[in-house]
């Protein structure tokens, strides 16, 4: 991949298949399931990635950072995989089917071992899929709350009762939900399954220091032969980005992902560095409590949604390196609305307008959590000055993320300003964000149309009718105006020239399974 | 007397650790909500706060950390599981290898700079060092640090920009990682060497003893050494044991620009996510450090000059 070429999307802002076609075009990338458009990647070396955070824990079962996936993805293969562009779900460990609504059949695929030698078979499957419904210690039962029971029904075939039709759980099952962990090594460990990951992926685990690094091995007994082909993977944690950055300027590692905008152009300074960016779910957003005056008068709710400039936003926080938000899902996603993008089209006037009709002409004061690092501060700033032009003052209380959020979502503040980060089915966005009762919905209210509308999001499992679903569910939130999008952030990574076939995902969680060195 | 100051540690270490926690406590923010993760519900967070006992009321959850303290026992990270005191074990040494070395450079460049500018007070060395000397303590280390990296590493590339090799592993490497943070660091600290010990220098040699020495007949340059470096050695030690311990605070930052995985980097991320496990085991291992610091000054004290016991 030439240099330029690489940074040709920059700067043109093509679409992320312009830039695969790009990439094509150069010859050097292993492209989606391993099409061989070049020859065989050459195999071996050690990757070496700056990685911005700790690992909650490396028990996909237990974990809760969504920074977690990019080192499960290296030690856990999951039953279902989805396309690197559209997260459309395709089989993985497992084909599936579903008889009827309320039966979900995985079929597994043969001669699939552990990193332990023990072999993934459907009784392995149900120890997973039991132990993320029940275990104490599973994050993850909120995901699998419509499988009433688990059974095997062969050797290579488990088969799920559902309490009601959840055409979700495909996509549910590629994210941590359908990790398979050895059940055996759960056994031994307990609780100390979080350091000491047996999965069945591409590689095994090595060490983990804290903060320090994450270390693993290639598994040579890996059961597919098209992908996994550095022999190792060294994660160096380093929490600072432009430190990252640096240690990747200086040659000290391969490759650095997740970068802010702000660093764009330091990569570019740094010549022989390759840059990718690519379209994510990661939407920036403003969380309404709508319970808390005046955001319980939707024409308030509305006046935000007008008063914010997305373009003007994306321009100046994120040197264009992001998609204007008028939903939770991008332009591109098979589930996004037309009909809900075209509802706030940026207008003071508008805004104004609203605002008089609710009694608000003079303008008011709303209190806001936010962050304190440097991105969330530059976004707060262009944010206050904006809605600023519509008399809606902002007074923003700052701090960590722990800190903050917690307090929003107990009802500390009027509005939060901060991301939902991707779900691979889109009916897990709004059923954490929106339903009655969800955690990230403040007023923790909906309506029982918005709740049956998820619940039917799930019903079928035709796109098409599924996206008819979300295009109502779309038109009831952003028409409720139950939160402000406002853009989404381009994944943007910085690659020595060596590294080759990397692919950014449109999750913005990224695998290494297709990189190669040279 | 070393008995003495051990037992007046222990208190000076329960009321550091206990008023740590009551902050910890004290400031909102929930470690329950961090570890139900991406798809919390609130049924979650109850049960991850009774599973951790973080329910309990605050005297008792700080007393149950106590308790297995004294029994060695620093339990362990509530977000990742480690052991608190193997994380301290890691990066102890990596922090420590940057304050010592980074305490040396400060002398070594310090007392000489002192020595000359005290030598000819009001002469143009004088006014250069004193002048070097205060901008030493007007850069912030954090920038001095990022340019060093910019020049040293980036554009250079003599010294690795980032990280840190264990010194048991590789001697060499290891310092060639440790010193431009040790440099960063010592750049205030050089400062205050050279100024501090240039003051008390001009103060002696203007002394009666000193104009009686030369009246004597005594070489100036035994005046220098023999006399006059003696009298201000406990000021020097003074102004050496409260730059140890600045330094130690400093490492935060500066570990964070360079991506060494020490002491700070621990501590600001726990407390940070409210894992108060890992902060106490810090703020433990920190007190005890600077209390034998300030224990080994008292010593040396006494060396220094008999008068004082």
């Amino acid at each position: 991949m030439s240099h330029d070429l690489a940074r040709a999307p920059l700067a043109s802002m093509l679409d992320r298949r312009a830039f695969l076609a790009l990439v094509g075009a150069a010859g050097a990338a292993t492209l989606a399931g391993g099409s061989a458009l070049a020859a065989e990647p050459k195999r071996g070396g050690t990757l070496r990635l700056s990685a911005l955070a700790n690992p909650s824990s490396l028990d996909p079962a237990t974990g809760g950072s969504g920074f977690d996936h990019c080192y499960l993805w290296t030690i856990y293969d999951t039953l279902v995989e989805w396309d690197y562009d559209t997260l459309k779900p395709k089989p993985g460990l497992a084909k599936w089917s579903f008889p009827d609504p309320k039966t979900m059949v995985l079929d597994l695929q043969p001669n699939v071992k552990f990193h332990d030698g023990a072999p993934l078979d459907a009784e392995a499957v149900k120890f997973n899929l039991d132990r993320n419904r029940q275990d104490q210690r599973s994050n993850v039962k909120a995901d699998l709350t419509s499988v009433e029971d688990v059974v095997v029904t062969g050797p290579l075939q488990v088969t799920l009762k559902l309490k009601n039709a959840d055409t979700a759980l495909p996509a549910i099952l590629s994210d941590r939900c359908g990790m398979m962990i050895s059940p055996a090594a759960v056994k031994t460990h307990g609780a100390a399954s979080d350091r000491n990951p047996v999965g069945a992926g591409p590689w095994k685990f090595v060490s983990w220091a804290d903060n320090q690094k994450v270390a693993v091995t290639r598994n040579d007994n890996y059961w597919r032969k098209d992908r996994g082909f550095v022999d190792a993977i060294e994660f160096n944690i380093i929490p600072e980005q432009a430190t990252g950055l640096r240690s990747v300027v200086a040659g000290q590692n391969d490759m650095a992902f997740a970068l802010p905008a702000r660093l764009k152009p330091v990569i570019q300074r740094a010549k022989e560095l390759q840059v990718v960016s690519a379209p994510t779910l990661y939407c920036i957003q403003f969380y309404f409590n709508t319970k808390r005056k005046p955001l319980d008068d939707l024409k308030v709710r509305q006046a935000i949604n007008f008063a914010i400039d997305r373009d003007a936003f994306v321009r100046a926080t994120m040197a264009g390196l992001g998609e204007a938000a008028t939903m939770t899902l991008p332009k591109s996603h098979w589930a996004w609305s037309e009909a809900a993008s075209k509802l706030y089209p940026h207008s003071v006037d508008k805004a104004k307008q609203l605002l008089e009709e609710a009694g608000l002409g003079k303008g008011f004061e709303l209190t806001v959590g936010s962050y304190t690092d440097q991105d969330s501060v530059r976004r707060a700033e262009v944010l206050q000055e904006q809605l600023g032009k519509a008399g809606i003052r902002l007074k923003f209380t700052r701090g960590t993320v722990a800190e903050i959020s917690a307090n929003f979502f107990n009802q500390g503040y009027d509005m939060l300003l901060s991301a939902w980060t991707g779900r691979p089915d889109p009916s897990m966005t709004y059923a954490l964000g929106f339903d009655k009762g969800a955690y990230y919905n403040a007023s923790r209210e909906a309506t029982d149309e918005l709740s049956d509308l998820i619940r039917r999001s799930r019903e079928s499992e035709d796109l098409k009718e599924r996206a008819a679903v979300f295009d109502r569910i779309q038109q009831i939130t952003m028409g409720q105006a139950l939160s402000a999008p406002i853009a989404f952030q381009y994944e943007l990574d910085a690659l020595s020239p060596k590294v080759k076939g990397y692919k950014p995902d449109l999750l913005g969680k990224p695998k290494f399974e297709f990189v190669s060195l040279e | 007397m070393i008995r003495r100051r051990l037992l007046q540690a222990i208190p000076v270490i329960i009321l550091a650790t206990f008023f740590v926690f009551g902050l910890l406590k004290l400031v909102p923010g929930d470690i329950a909500v961090t570890l139900a993760g991406d798809n919390a519900t609130d049924a979650r967070i109850a049960e991850i706060r009774a599973m951790y006992g973080l329910d309990q009321p605050f005297l008792v959850q700080y007393g149950g950390w106590l308790l297995k303290a004294v029994q060695g026992d620093l339990s362990k990270s509530l977000l990742s599981g480690e052991a608190v005191l193997t994380s301290i074990a890691r990066c102890l040494p990596n922090t420590m290898l940057i304050v010592v070395l980074a305490l040396l450079l400060a002398m070594a460049i310090g007392i000489p700079l002192g020595i000359l500018a005290a030598s000819r007070p009001g002469g143009w060395i004088d006014g250069f060092v004193m002048s070097v000397a205060s901008l030493g303590v007007a850069i912030p280390n954090f920038w001095l640090a990022m340019l060093l990296v910019a020049w040293l590493s980036l554009s250079m590339g003599w010294f690795p920009a980032t990280g840190s090799v264990p010194f048991t592993e590789n001697p060499w490497e290891s310092l060639r990682h440790a010193i431009l943070p040790a440099v960063a660091l010592a750049s205030g600290g050089v400062a205050e060497v050279a100024r501090q010990l240039r003051s008390s220098l001009v103060e002696v040699l203007a002394s009666q003893q000193v104009r009686t020495l030369h009246a004597k007949g005594v070489s100036p340059a035994s005046i220098l050494w023999k006399h006059g470096l003696k009298n201000v050695s406990v000021n020097l030690l003074t102004v050496i044991s409260l730059l140890a311990n600045r330094i130690l605070a400093a490492t935060v930052v500066v570990e964070a620009v360079f991506a060494i995985p020490g002491m700070g980097g621990l501590i600001v991320n726990a407390a940070i996510q409210r894992d108060f496990p890992v902060v106490q085991g810090v703020v433990f291992v920190m007190v005890l450090i600077v209390v034998s610091i300030n224990l080994l000054t008292d010593v040396l004290y006494s060396v220094l000059d008999p008068r004082i016991s």
